[in-house]
């Protein structure tokens, strides 16, 4: 008798690997938008701060007249959280992504030592990537009775443990990402995903003179800051009948799957590349050179590799930074809510957008390819994490 | 009953050779309709892509197919492949000088883990779907706990000749496969070794109490698809020239799936490296034709699972107890 292995959970196993490896977190992992717990009236003061990050990001690229999309947007009235620290020290809980790349591992670098600065004591969480195991982490975190709470959210799925956290009264601010409707959260602190790829559009319009044929580089298919941000770049091309969008495709933010991808587009004749990512732009460029053909103009996020990469090289693009330090400017709204201070609802993050011309101001090559730039990382932390 | 038998005979002869022929019809069937639909899967750099995947795919389906053979599964390949480009970076820092103490480091990494998949099989009797899965989810941990998410380094240029080459036109991934394949297949069909590796995946029982160690054998196929998973990291490192994080994402299921869609047994003692081949091919032509098609990837994985399907499915009319050799 032929000794044979059950041959249905082998080819159940398989089915699934794709579904558990896509759950493994990607270059981020986020989601979307804000609710606000204290009352929080819509006042101009805020719409305007909120515009006046807009502008100054299109400004960094010599573009103008993009609109920011229609948020309710009010300073949250955070009285009710105000309390003075036990032993002179707030005690802040931390629902990180965990460091399954370098951007999370920066990302909570910058908080711990910003908190060290801000004399806070962290409550740390590492959800590695996964949303299931951070709707368990948000629950130890509230069970501690942290003061106050940030979390880089992970999908969706945690909004009810958000919720539930905001319930027992603890202010909780949504980090680098953000979600939809009425979380319960005080403030959402994150760089707009619409910016970032509406950014990435126009310049892209705007260097074709309005004609051309683009293909669009995203992330992981269903990820959210993937879905946003094409989403929000397919609305900037549709207002540009001049723009023929050839490819959308998938590079799950890795060099090698997007050098597999862009070698199909070689062939393309195209005159721009729309993309979410530095790190995918890398295989991009490796296709392109490989072929030996010019490489199109390209977008992405500001990647220290991809400016090695093309340093010296004829390459025109558009980055601008997801910094991962923006988690310093979450932990300071959550210490402004104990303070009793009003805080926005939407914090829309600063941050650095820049073109070829101005490789020689940013490129690092005295750091790591994993470096996110520009780096606000003090230089003994960055040569601790080998990052310089 | 003689003519019944005859015609049994023949029935399973034309579902072998159905089967056989399947991936190269599938092939076949492919570029026809991409001439037709998508032409530009013709083009060069389009055709240079399905070479150099056919090669890096076929490094790893060659390991798979050995373990297949053995009744086995080894669904660490994608790990170990990841494993090797972070040690690659991380040890040799774009160093040339470097790079043979690497190399030395991942080949000890990649038997190490063949060893812990045999040992687990072996010794613990844990299904090989289970005991490899577990050490495909415990190297990625591994990795991301050493490298804390960001691994550092860079990929030598001296490596560039095994991943972005080509010869005489040709990827080198595809000359190191068709090499590797050539030397496979004559050991699983000319030598003791290949016919105890049948005779242990058709029955270990029986295999066993002819004297055969099956043990060994199963412990010396895992080690060498690890082996080899660690020579197609190399080529991939090389082949992009940057360390990659997210890399056996998208490389863990490609083995198994072209030796299934080439015809090699789910069940062990069935198949050959010939088959392997011809699924390697119709898989890279079907994964460089999706993406002409802007399929995206949910069409993409549709389509590899239907095909894994489909080919599992022909392989179960065939009937039980008779070899493909």
């Amino acid at each position: 008798m032929i000794d044979r292995p059950r041959l249905a959970p082998t080819l159940a196993l398989l089915a699934a690997i794709p579904l558990l490896a896509s759950g493994c977190g990607g270059e981020r992992e986020e989601s979307a938008s804000s609710g606000g717990a204290g009352p929080c009236a819509e006042n101009s003061q805020a719409k305007q701060r909120y515009d006046k990050s807009w502008q100054s990001a299109q400004r960094q690229l010599g573009l103008s007249g993009l609109k920011p999309p229609d948020l309710r947007l009010c300073d949250v009235d955070t009285s009710k959280f105000k309390k003075s620290a036990e032993d002179g020290r707030y005690r802040v809980a931390f629902a990180a992504q965990g460091p399954t790349n370098s951007w999370a591992l920066e990302n909570e670098e910058a908080f711990k030592y910003h908190a060290k600065q801000r004399n806070t004591e962290v409550l740390y969480a590492s959800a590695n990537g996964d949303a299931t195991k951070q709707v368990d982490n948000i629950q130890q975190l509230a069970s501690q009775d942290p003061d106050a709470m940030v979390v880089v959210p992970m999908g969706p799925g945690i909004k009810g443990q958000v919720a539930a956290a905001a319930r027992q009264d603890i202010p909780v601010v949504l980090c680098a990402g953000r979600l939809e409707g009425d979380s319960g959260a005080i403030s959402t602190v994150a760089r707009s995903y619409e910016l970032q790829a509406t950014l990435w559009a126009e310049w892209l319009v705007k260097q074709l003179d309005g004609e051309g044929r683009v293909a669009m580089l995203s992330g992981i298919a269903g990820v959210p800051t993937a879905e946003y941000q094409k989403a929000a770049a397919e609305k900037v091309f549709a207002q540009h009948p001049g723009i023929e969008i050839v490819s959308k495709e998938y590079t799950d933010w890795s060099p090698t799957k997007a050098k597999t991808v862009a070698s199909t587009l070689v062939s393309k004749n195209l005159d721009g590349i729309w993309s979410d990512s530095g790190i995918s732009d890398l295989g991009v460029v490796e296709a392109y050179q490989s072929a030996d053909e010019p490489i199109p103009p390209m977008t992405g996020d500001s990647s220290n590799a991809f400016l090695k990469a093309v340093d010296g090289k004829d390459v025109e693009f558009a980055l601008s930074a997801f910094p991962p330090e923006q988690s310093t400017q979450c932990l300071d709204v959550a210490l402004d809510a104990l303070a009793g201070k009003k805080v926005p609802n939407v914090v829309n993050v600063e941050s650095a957008a820049f073109t070829h011309e101005q490789i020689d101001e940013y490129i690092r090559k005295d750091c790591s390819d994993d470096l996110w730039i520009p780096t606000s990382l003090p230089p003994a932390l960055l040569k601790k994490l080998k990052l310089c | 009953m003689s003519s019944a038998v005859a015609t049994g005979r023949e029935g399973g002869r034309a579902a072998r050779l159905a089967g056989g022929l399947a991936p190269v019809a599938g092939v076949l069937a492919v570029l026809a309709i991409a001439a037709v639909t998508t032409p530009d899967l013709y083009e060069r750099n389009n055709l240079t892509l399905i070479l150099f995947l056919a090669g890096l795919i076929g490094i790893t389906a060659v390991g798979q197919t050995i373990v297949l053979l053995t009744g086995g599964i080894d669904l660490s390949i994608g790990a170990v492949i990841g494993l090797t480009t972070v040690i690659v970076a991380t040890q040799t820092d774009g160093r040339g000088s470097a790079l043979p103490g690497a190399i030395t480091l991942a080949l000890l990494a990649g038997l190490a883990i063949g060893l812990a998949n045999a040992g687990l099989v072996l010794l613990r009797d844990v299904p090989p779907f289970v005991a490899t899965f577990a050490t495909f989810v415990l190297v990625q941990g591994a990795i991301t706990a050493w490298t804390r998410g960001a691994p550092s380094g860079d990929i030598p240029d001296a490596l560039a000749p095994i991943g972005a080459d080509r010869l005489a036109g040709i990827p080198v991934p595809l000359w190191l496969f068709a090499g590797l394949a050539g030397i496979a297949a004559v050991v699983l069909s000319r030598t003791t070794v290949g016919r105890r590796l049948y005779a242990t995946g058709a029955n270990r029982r029986a295999a066993s109490l002819s004297g055969i160690r099956t043990g060994r054998v199963i412990a010396g196929a895992y080690v060498v698809s690890a082996l080899l998973a660690v020579f197609a990291g190399l080529v991939d490192a090389a082949y992009i020239g940057h360390v990659d994080a997210q890399l056996s994402r998208s490389l863990n299921l490609d083995s198994v799936a072209a030796a299934v869609i080439g015809g090699v047994a789910l069940t062990g003692g069935r198949g050959h490296i010939g088959q392997t081949a011809a699924g390697v091919a119709l898989l890279a032509v079907l994964l460089v034709w999706m993406l002409q098609l802007g399929a995206g990837v949910g069409g993409q994985l549709t389509v590899e699972g239907a095909a894994i399907l489909l080919a599992a499915w022909l392989q179960h009319r065939v009937p039980s107890g008779r070899t493909n050799r």
